[in-house]
């Protein structure tokens, strides 16, 4: 039995207050974005909430970034090129043909590294790329009394919307995906509970599969 | 052109003859005067450069060049104004009344007068002939001289017809109300007749909200004051009131009746009436948008200017639309993955 802690306590804390503020940003902003029917929150609640949770979501960006740079889970983020695109095209082959195999896993957690390719490339674009700019875009229709009256010949407010609303659903894209993808592990829940308790298991191996080497993965 | 001054000639022979209720010429009790026989004394004379030879010589002598020239009519009115406006454009003409000491502007802003409907019209084709003279006769403004008293048929240029503005107007709070401070209220509290141009399809919208807003905030300018608290619950209250027009929330949302403007209680308050995909209010603000306004601006501005400005509304139905295609088939493809890691692992535990 091999046990890993990979979550410090900060790290989880702030990855389900992110999820929480997340999923309220989606309910609020579906509200906005459609409002009218009845079963979506009254416009203006949904404004409220939505404005309160985009300000907390930023704060909780800003702390998750200092703290990654400033602690060992930036080891996780850090790109290896050199097998960059081999481990590309294992990982992705492993999703589409693999899995079904029942083949092991093509990736192996460690303390040094408990990102597969894929998820660290797609961690590192949403926290990374969306992110900023969706929390940036956010900021900018609060302040939009403030934008030029035209950005790149368009309307302001039109190229802040479209810019938000776009990344939003590549956000709430990535969150379907990413749900998915954590009952890949070990067992349907183990990256779950991993993500709660901080200890990512290998003993979670469902006894019919001890056969194979442990296939395993984490979110 | 002849046929407009045809009807105006018509139309102003009819005030002075068929109609002496209205019109001005009638006995100089019948309308309600405005004290100007007091005020006159007081007049302002501010400046008074511009007057010099009589009257009646000037109407003759001075014709505005008329691109042309063929049309006598024409010219005859635009030297009757012209007569007329060498005072009446002077922007400090005016006088304090007697009664309630407000300063009554007699100025008449040229610019505005020729780009307004009536901008052909002598002046004498609404206002007694004997303000020829001056000094002017002691008669009246034709004050109760309202629009519909020489507008009565439908005009296909106008989005309303001339009876149901009326009958709005009449049932708006501004003729209901039995505030003294309403007294008086006609079409003349916000329309001047020197200066009314309706608003036209393709003007930009933002130009239209801020004419017809100015109309209202001329009496209600306490709304927009600093220190007003009015209209708190409106987020980005002054984002609105640059893009959407008084009327839009004070005026019935079921049916189209600008007019008939409702006291506070009963104006439009929610939220969804605009920020929705089906924003019954904007419709109306929007009828401005002229078609080939929109096919013109071509296809990425028309999304920009057809629905972008609302929040809550789909700012694109196409994007929204494809959106959800691809999360939905994301959805399908994670089922389906799902149901296969399901069965093969199903399989090889029977194995
Ligand atoms: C003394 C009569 C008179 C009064 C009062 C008057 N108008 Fe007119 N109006 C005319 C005449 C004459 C024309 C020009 C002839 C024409 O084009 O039909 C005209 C033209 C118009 C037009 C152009 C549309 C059209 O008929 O082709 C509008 C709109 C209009 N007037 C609105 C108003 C409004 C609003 C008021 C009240 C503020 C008003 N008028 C008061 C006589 C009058
Ligand atoms: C010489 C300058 C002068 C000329 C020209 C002139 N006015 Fe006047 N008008 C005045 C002055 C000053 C008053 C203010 C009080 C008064 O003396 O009647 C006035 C008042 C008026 C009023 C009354 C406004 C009110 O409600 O108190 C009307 C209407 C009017 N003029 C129309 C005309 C018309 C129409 C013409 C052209 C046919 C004309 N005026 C030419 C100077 C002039
Ligand atoms: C379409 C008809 C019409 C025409 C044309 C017209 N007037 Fe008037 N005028 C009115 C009406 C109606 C009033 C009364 C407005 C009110 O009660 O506030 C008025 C009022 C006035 C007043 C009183 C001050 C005011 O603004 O209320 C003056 C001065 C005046 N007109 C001058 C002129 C002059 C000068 C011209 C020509 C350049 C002219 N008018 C052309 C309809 C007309
Ligand atoms: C409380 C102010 C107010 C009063 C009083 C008022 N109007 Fe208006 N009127 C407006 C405004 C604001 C608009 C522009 C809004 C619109 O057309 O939707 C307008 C527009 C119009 C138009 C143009 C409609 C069109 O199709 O573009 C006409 C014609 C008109 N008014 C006539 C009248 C007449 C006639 C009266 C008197 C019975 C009157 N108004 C009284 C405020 C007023
Ligand atoms: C000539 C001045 C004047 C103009 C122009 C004017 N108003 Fe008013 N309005 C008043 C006055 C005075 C009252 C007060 C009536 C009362 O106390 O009952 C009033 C009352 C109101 C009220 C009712 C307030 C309440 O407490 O219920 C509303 C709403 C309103 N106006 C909206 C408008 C809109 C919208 C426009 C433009 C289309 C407009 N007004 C143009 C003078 C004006
Ligand atoms: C988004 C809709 C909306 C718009 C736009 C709007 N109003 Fe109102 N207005 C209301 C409502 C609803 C009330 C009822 C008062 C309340 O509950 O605060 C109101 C109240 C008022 C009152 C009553 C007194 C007060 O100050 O509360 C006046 C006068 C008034 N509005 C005038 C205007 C004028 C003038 C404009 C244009 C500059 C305007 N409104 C634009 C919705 C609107
Ligand atoms: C008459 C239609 C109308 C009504 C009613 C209305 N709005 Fe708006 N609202 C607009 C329009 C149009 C804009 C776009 C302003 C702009 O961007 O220039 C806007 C902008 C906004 C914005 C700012 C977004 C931005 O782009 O800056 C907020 C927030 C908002 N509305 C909230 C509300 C709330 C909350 C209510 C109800 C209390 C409400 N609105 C009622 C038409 C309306």
């Amino acid at each position: 039995m091999k046990s890993l802690y990979l979550y410090p306590v900060w790290l989880r804390l702030w990855h389900w207050i992110n999820a929480l503020l997340f999923l309220t940003l989606i309910a609020s902003g579906v509200s906005m974005h459609y409002a009218g029917a009845d079963w979506l929150m009254p416009f203006a609640t949904a404004r409220v909430v939505h404005n309160t949770a985009g300000i907390l979501l930023t704060m909780a960006w800003i702390i998750f970034v200092v703290a990654n740079a400033r602690s060992e889970n930036a080891r996780h983020y850090r790109v290896r090129f050199r097998t960059l695109i081999g481990d590309l095209i294992a990982q992705t082959r492993y999703y589409m043909i693999g899995i079904f195999r029942l083949e092991p896993h093509p990736f192996h957690v460690t303390e040094a590294m408990k990102f597969n390719t894929l998820q660290q490339l797609s961690y590192l674009g949403v926290m990374y790329g969306l992110m900023p700019i969706l929390i940036l875009s956010g900021w900018a229709f609060l302040y939009s009394v403030y934008l030029p009256e035209t950005l790149f010949g368009l309307g302001s407010v039109w190229v802040v919307a479209m810019t938000h609303v776009v990344v939003s659903y590549l956000l709430a894209l990535f969150l379907l995906v990413h749900m998915y993808i954590i009952t890949t592990g070990d067992t349907v829940f183990s990256n779950l509970r991993a993500m709660i308790t901080g200890w990512h298991r290998e003993t979670d191996l469902p006894r019919t599969e001890t056969t194979a080497p442990a296939p395993r993965e984490t979110p | 052109m002849i046929t407009s001054r045809d009807r105006a000639t018509r139309q102003g022979a009819q005030l002075h003859t068929d109609n002496p209720l209205q019109a001005p010429t009638g006995s100089p009790g019948s309308t309600k005067a405005r004290a100007l026989h007091l005020g006159r004394s007081l007049a302002l004379w501010l400046c008074f450069f511009a007057l010099g030879a009589s009257v009646d010589q000037s109407v003759a002598a001075i014709a505005e060049p008329v691109g042309g020239a063929v049309d006598k009519e024409l010219a005859e009115a635009a030297a009757d104004r012209h007569a007329c406006l060498r005072c009446h454009a002077m922007s400090t003409l005016g006088y304090r009344d007697p009664d309630d000491g407000e300063i009554v502007d007699l100025s008449i802003d040229r610019e505005g007068l020729a780009h307004s409907v009536h901008g052909e019209l002598a002046c004498i084709d609404c206002h007694r002939r004997s303000y020829r003279r001056y000094p002017h006769p002691d008669r009246p403004a034709p004050g109760d001289l309202d629009c519909i008293g020489c507008h009565e048929d439908e005009n296909q240029n106008l989005s309303r017809g001339w009876v149901d503005i009326d009958a709005e107007f009449k049932r708006s709070v501004h003729a209901v109300s039995d505030s003294p401070r309403v007294e008086g209220f006609s079409c003349h509290s916000c329309h001047d007749p020197h200066r009314f141009r309706p608003a036209a399809v393709g003007e930009p919208i933002v130009q239209i909200v801020r004419n017809h807003n100015e109309v209202c905030l001329s009496c209600h300018e306490k709304l927009i004051a600093p220190s007003s608290t009015s209209h708190g619950w409106l987020p980005n209250r002054d984002a609105h009131w640059t893009s959407v027009r008084c009327v839009d929330c004070h005026t019935p949302v079921a049916v189209f009746a600008n007019h008939e403007v409702l006291p506070a209680e009963k104006s439009e308050k929610n939220c969804v009436s605009c920020h929705s995909a089906d924003p019954q209010l904007l419709a109306r603000l929007y009828q401005f948008r002229s078609e080939e306004d929109i096919a013109r601006r071509g296809l990425l501005a028309k999304a920009v200017f057809n629905e972008a400005y609302v929040v809550g509304m789909s700012k694109s139905p196409a994007l929204d639309r494809l959106s959800l295609a691809i999360i939905g088939l994301m959805v399908l493809l994670l089922a389906a993955h799902g149901v296969g890691r399901y069965l093969v692992r199903r399989a090889n535990r029977r194995a």
